[in-house]
């Protein structure tokens, strides 16, 4: 078995980041890797896109080889006291998840830390070929990025400071992490984007990231001129009018923008779980 | 007598857009109006003639009697700490590492920063109406929550686990109870962490009876403020939505209005069944059908959760319309919200 792969999906709200998740762990699934999915944020988004209500803590298996679990801050707290800072028998545990709580409360970078450090986690488990994680949006996860480096600043030794930086490494390591932000074409998530890129390439938190520009519109083959054809005041007119100016308004800002893959603007009446099927077509076409 | 109107909804339904036009509609209507926004496209600073919103009210040049304020979190807590703190106490606040990030990151912290500034606005008596557009943290709710989620903050929950329950003295609270506690967990955990949280909670503590009379009176003004609430037909806006009118209730708020952005004419949704006349050229018509096929399957989409939230909260729904490209003038803007029962049930 190769090495397992840990895929962070953000992006501003509201562009399809748990779509994107849902999609990226079917379309792994569907190739036959065991795939677990992790909603970090509490948003109803995956599970809804992958048509399981109630994910807990504890993974399920969603269909085969597609599993998913949602984070739970008090379990997860647990789990990295036991099985992260290996906290000796006899010594005072009780008092000891009560201190973080506090701290993860108040200090910076520990709340963050004891999130982003279970699927980092279930990376090294060695159970999974793919982790992939629906992070928090952008403003939020750069600050998870930094975790481990705010940690280190605040803390000069002992088994946190140890543990942050074994998660600094891997989330720097270009073989295994790969973060991948998602966009639409529409000035203010471009513009999010953009900022966010600068700011991972200045601090070097993580490789570099791929951009997918999701909800663009398929090309009509509609154009300004032939819209003129249409009669006037009719919808077709109308709907070819809004069509054209919001092909030239997208094209402007995918063009803003370095991306690796487009995903289409599935409009109609669709389920979720019926988006996220789709998009992960819409990533493998047939060949 | 100044009047407040809430904006709230999910991401990326165009709040920020609709909290311009909105405003832009009063201040045409002679009302003093200013717009309190998080973090404005550059299009839209630009629709309102501003290169670049700052921290304090600026008047629009394009747009007479309308102001527009960005919300600085950093700087508005500082503004709360100079008011509420001690200036030694606030000098200390001010620099500690714990007091940034909970300034830059506790999510509540940007909303309650937005309801102080409201409050002052309010207070001001400057404005007839100020138009608030929620920080996006929580899907707005945080901002409703804020008063009472920052009192528990600084009200010793933390502080009682730190420092055991009811000790005089700091110097004493530390002796008898949290240090032994204190060092035990350092020692595992590594440095002086919890210590220095201490020194900080304590800190905080000292400003907690003018926070929660503060939070008090801005609880009051939202109380009296009209919120709507902004969706589209996507499952995140939609899910937003009714979390919204589960959890403002507890707050014992009652939203106005819903406004369905990005509405499609409703006449779409059957337009591709209906014969095409006038087009000669079948190519064109070919393409000409399969857009409306494809937006006419969006419509129908907007219309079922039209209905659904219609049917659901018994308040009226007001459409606005999808245009592309975005509004890019105050203009633009005011034709958005104009003559749609929106404002009219803002005033």
């Amino acid at each position: 078995m190769t090495a397992t792969t840990l895929t962070f999906v953000t992006g501003k709200g509201g562009t399809g980041k748990s779509a994107i998740t849902a999609a990226t762990a079917i379309d792994l699934a569907r190739s036959g890797r065991t795939v677990l999915s992790i909603d970090m944020g509490g948003s109803p988004g995956l599970e809804t896109h992958l048509r399981h209500p109630g994910l807990s803590y504890r993974p399920v298996e969603t269909r085969p080889g597609l599993w998913a679990m949602t984070m739970d801050r008090a379990t997860a707290l647990d789990e990295y006291l036991k099985l992260q800072l290996r906290v000796p028998q006899g010594a005072p545990t009780r008092q000891i998840a009560g201190a973080l709580s506090v701290l993860a409360d108040t200090a910076p970078g520990v709340r963050e830390i004891i999130s982003i450090g279970k699927p980092i986690y279930e990376t090294w488990r060695g159970v999974w070929d793919a982790v992939v994680v629906d992070a928090p949006p952008l403003g939020q996860f750069q600050s998870y990025l930094r975790a481990p480096a705010t940690i280190r600043d605040l803390v000069p030794t002992g088994n946190v400071r140890r543990q942050a930086d074994d998660l600094a490494a891997t989330l720097a390591d270009a073989d295994v992490t790969d973060v991948v932000i998602v966009t639409t074409p529409a000035e203010l998530p471009v513009r999010e984007t953009l900022e966010a890129l600068a700011i991972l390439d200045r601090e070097s938190l993580a490789p570099p990231p791929r951009v997918v520009v999701n909800r663009s519109l398929e090309p009509s083959g509609l154009d300004a001129s032939s819209v003129q054809r249409l009669p006037a005041g009719g919808a077709a007119r109308a709907a070819a009018e809004m069509q054209v100016a919001m092909e030239a308004d997208e094209a402007e800002w995918r063009s803003a923008v370095d991306h690796d893959v487009e995903l289409p603007f599935l409009r109609g009446v669709l389920t979720p779980h019926e988006v996220a099927a789709q998009l992960a077509d819409a990533m493998r076409p047939p060949s | 007598m100044t009047g407040t109107v809430i904006v709230t909804g999910a991401g990326g339904v165009g709040k920020t857009t609709l909290s311009a036009a909105i405003a832009v509609e009063f201040a045409a209507s002679g009302h003093r109006t200013l717009v309190l926004t998080i973090d404005p496209a550059k299009r839209l600073a630009d629709a309102l003639g501003l290169a670049r919103l700052g921290d304090e009210p600026t008047p629009t040049p394009t747009v007479p009697n309308l102001s527009g304020a960005m919300l600085d979190v950093s700087a508005s807590w500082e503004a709360i700490i100079r008011r509420y703190a001690d200036p030694d106490v606030g000098d200390r606040l001010l620099v500690n590492p714990y007091f940034r990030a909970i300034a830059d990151r506790f999510p509540a912290a940007q909303a309650y920063a937005a309801g102080e500034r409201m409050a002052e606005y309010i207070e001001s008596g400057a404005w007839d109406v100020i138009v608030i557009d929620t920080p996006p943290s929580g899907g707005g709710i945080d901002f409703f929550r804020a008063p009472a989620t920052t009192g528990d903050l600084v009200s010793g929950k933390l502080l009682k686990w730190l420092t055991g329950s009811h000790l005089p003295g700091r110097s004493l609270l530390y002796r008898f109870t949290a240090k032994p506690m204190l060092r035990i967990a350092d020692t595992v955990l590594g440095g002086p962490m919890l210590s220095d949280v201490a020194d900080f909670l304590l800190d905080l503590r000292t400003m907690y009876d003018a926070l929660t009379t503060r939070s008090k009176t801005i609880e009051r003004h939202l109380r009296a403020s009209r919120t709507v609430i902004v969706t589209t037909a996507d499952p995140t806006p939609l899910h937003e939505t009714h979390r919204f009118f589960r959890e403002l209730t507890h707050v014992d708020i009652d939203p106005v209005a819903i406004v369905f952005n990005r509405a499609l004419p409703a006449d779409w949704s059957d337009a591709a069944a209906r014969p095409l006349r006038g087009v000669d050229d079948p190519e064109l018509r070919a393409l000409a059908k399969a857009n409306l096929r494809a937006w006419g399957a969006e419509a129908r989409r907007q219309g079922d959760a039209m209905i659904e939230l219609s049917a659901r909260y018994g308040v009226p729904l007001i459409t606005v319309p999808w245009t592309s490209p975005p509004p890019d003038s105050a203009d633009d803007l005011r034709e958005l919200v104009h003559d749609r029962g929106l404002v009219e049930r803002l005033a």
